[in-house]
């Protein structure tokens, strides 16, 4: 089950020695999955789109009023699952807490990798996928420029520079790690490591600077993750429609960001540790960190989701009222509804008690389970919304069509590839901050 | 070829004081670490310059002109009437110039770091693969050859485990 916390009898070298084995030292399972994630990805995702952009829109289940399904529904999911790993790291850094050091660079690579799948979906919505440059503002010779006014566009522009700033938090944040890796290894490896390690040699100067600039990157990089994420709530509630229109989406889905990424960086790291043998680095005190951490966003969570319903009904207008009856009271919706409040308001008070917070088992299972009511969460916003509009003769109601469940089930294959080909190309714990973990070595006691 | 000589220590402790010393004597010193000792040294040898935050502050000036620019000027140019909505509207520019000052805040800070840090560099130098693990090395370059008996010494004294002539590579 490895220790509680991190022992400061790991020695500087080990850390060095234990990081880049878990790069350069790989089994036939990790072949397996890494194999197995692709064919998910070409299977489930791949081939279905081709097929979608072969025959049109027509082949989901997206028709009049319901234009929006279950694609925005991954897109806003996989943003979400983007919202703990920078976010948190950033704020984890600035507040000098000490877990976050051997999981943050993983939770990063995370936050990229899921800000890539949830822009990959929104081509994927879009019926030609060919004019995404349309979305971008660039000069023509007809001098026909994006409405700024719209909320996508908001969003094109948020999320672009959410990915780049990420990237960039990601890639300076790796560089001193890079430098090891370069001085261990040989081959093809040494001359890429050498590349992306830039000349890195652990100097005072490249330190403080690397330091300072780190600082300025998490400060701007915290409000950039909560207005993505308040961008996408207004997606939806900056319309008119009942069930979408509420002034409590953009935090209502700032704290839902947090909650699904922080539960998808517990998922996560249970299986890094298991798989890369660093149960030393990633102890049972980071899952009881990140448990009380999911307690807190769990009740804020349905603080909220109380406060939607509460403010709906005692409005009593009957579109409000049509809203919430649909979504909570409704089958199959309902169903859905009840099973997001099990997951997310209820499995997570588990964790108010350190043994469920310390046990491997319950934390994956909370962690599951809380993603999947996240997503639940996602697709109800959508699913119970637009087809249910305010004229009775226009219902019609969405089920997703095969195409679009396959296609789901797809971007977890190719989160998963992404994330594998990550762990054996990129150093997932950070070198430095585990070795400042364990202490600068001082002859004379300084404290 | 240019020749350096530099000391290996376990403690930064003693590092720092062998440091003080040598730059008190006038050489040109620089520090090898495989951890960040920004606040340790920044107190045994002074506190160092941040130009950075400058540079943060005046990329996100330019970022929110540029959001400015770029939503109204975007609109001047191609004049959009949506049934009686403003053409010039406060609320997204300032939500676009928001977004654009952060982005720019971030690659201005980045464009600092490089430049400050002298990264990337190619080009040979004085560097030691130990000083990535567990050694903490402190490095005189650019003085004489006949001054590196007296350097070695002081490096000895106050606790260097090895002192090395290296070159650059």
């Amino acid at each position: 089950m490895g220790q509680e916390h991190m022992k400061s009898e790991i020695s500087y070298r080990e850390v060095n020695e234990d990081v880049v084995r878990t790069m350069t030292t790989t089994g036939p399972a990790y072949y397996i999955a890494l194999v197995s994630s692709m064919l998910v990805f070409a299977g489930f995702w791949l081939l279905p789109w081709a097929y979608q952009i072969y025959e049109g829109q027509g082949v989901t289940g997206l028709q009049t009023p319901a234009f929006w399904g279950i694609y925005l529904a991954n897109f806003v999911f996989w943003i979400g699952i983007s919202h703990s790993g920078t976010l948190l790291s950033a704020i984890l850094f600035i507040t000098q807490t000490p877990w976050r050091r051997s999981i943050y660079r993983s939770a990063e690579a995370m936050t990229f990798f899921s800000v890539l799948t949830a822009a990959i979906f929104v081509f994927v919505h879009m019926g030609r996928p060919w004019n995404f440059y349309w979305t971008m503002p660039y000069p023509n010779q007809r001098q026909l420029w994006l409405n700024f006014q719209s909320p996508l566009m908001f969003d094109v522009l948020a999320i672009s520079a959410y990915m780049t700033s990420s990237v960039i938090f990601l890639y300076i944040g790796s560089i001193p790690d890079l430098a090891a890796v370069r001085d261990r290894v040989t081959g093809w490896r040494k001359e890429v490591y050498t590349v992306l390690a830039l000349g890195w040699r652990g100097t005072d100067t490249e330190w403080h600077w690397l330091n300072k600039a780190y600082t300025f990157f998490a400060v701007f990089i915290i409000p950039l993750a909560v207005s993505v994420h308040s961008i996408v709530s207004w997606d939806f509630a900056l319309s008119k429609v009942p069930g979408l229109n509420k002034t409590i989406f953009a935090p209502y889905f700032v704290v839902g960001a947090i909650y699904s990424g922080t539960a998808g960086i517990v998922t996560l790291m249970i299986i890094l540790r298991k798989a890369l043998n660093i149960e030393k680095y990633i102890t049972l005190n980071h899952f009881s960190q990140l448990g009380k951490l999911l307690v807190v966003m769990s009740l804020l969570w349905s603080y909220i989701n109380i406060l939607e319903v509460f403010t709906g009904w005692y409005a009593n207008t009957s579109f409000e009222n049509e809203a919430l009856t649909y979504r909570m009271f409704t089958p199959p919706y309902s169903y859905l509804f009840w099973i997001m409040i099990l997951c997310n308001s209820f499995m997570p008070l588990l964790l108010i008690f350190k043994k469920a917070r310390t046990s491997i088992f319950v934390a994956l299972i909370v962690s599951l389970a809380i993603n999947v009511g996240m997503w639940l969460e996602r697709y109800l916003i959508i699913a119970t919304s637009l087809p249910r509009k305010f004229l009775p003769y226009m219902w019609h109601d969405y089920s997703p069509s095969w195409i679009e469940i396959s296609t789901t089930i797809g971007s977890f294959g190719f989160f998963t590839m992404l994330f594998l080909l990550f762990v054996k190309l990129w150093p997932s714990v950070s070198i430095y901050e585990v070795k400042e973990d364990i202490g600068i070595p001082m002859k004379k006691d300084h404290h | 070829m240019e020749k350096g000589i530099l000391g290996l220590f376990t403690y930064v402790d003693t590092l720092l004081e062998a440091a003080k010393k040598l730059k008190g004597s006038g050489y040109s010193i620089t520090i090898f670490s495989p951890i960040p000792l920004g606040h340790e040294i920044d107190h045994a040898l002074g506190e160092r310059k941040n130009y950075i935050k400058y540079l943060a502050f005046i990329g996100a000036v330019v970022g929110f002109i540029f959001g400015i620019v770029l939503t109204l000027g975007t609109a001047v140019m191609y004049v959009l009437p949506r049934g009686g909505r403003a053409i010039f509207p406060v609320t997204p520019t300032l939500l676009i110039s928001y977004e654009t000052a952060i982005l720019f805040g971030v690659f201005f800070t980045l464009a600092g770091f490089l430049v400050f840090a002298k990264l990337p560099s190619f080009k040979e130098k004085f560097y030691d693969p130990e000083v990535a693990i567990d050694s903490f090395g402190l490095l005189v370059d650019g003085v004489r050859e006949d001054k590196f008996g007296d350097i070695e010494k002081v490096m000895r004294e106050y606790g260097a485990n090895e002192v090395k002539r290296i070159e650059k590579k």
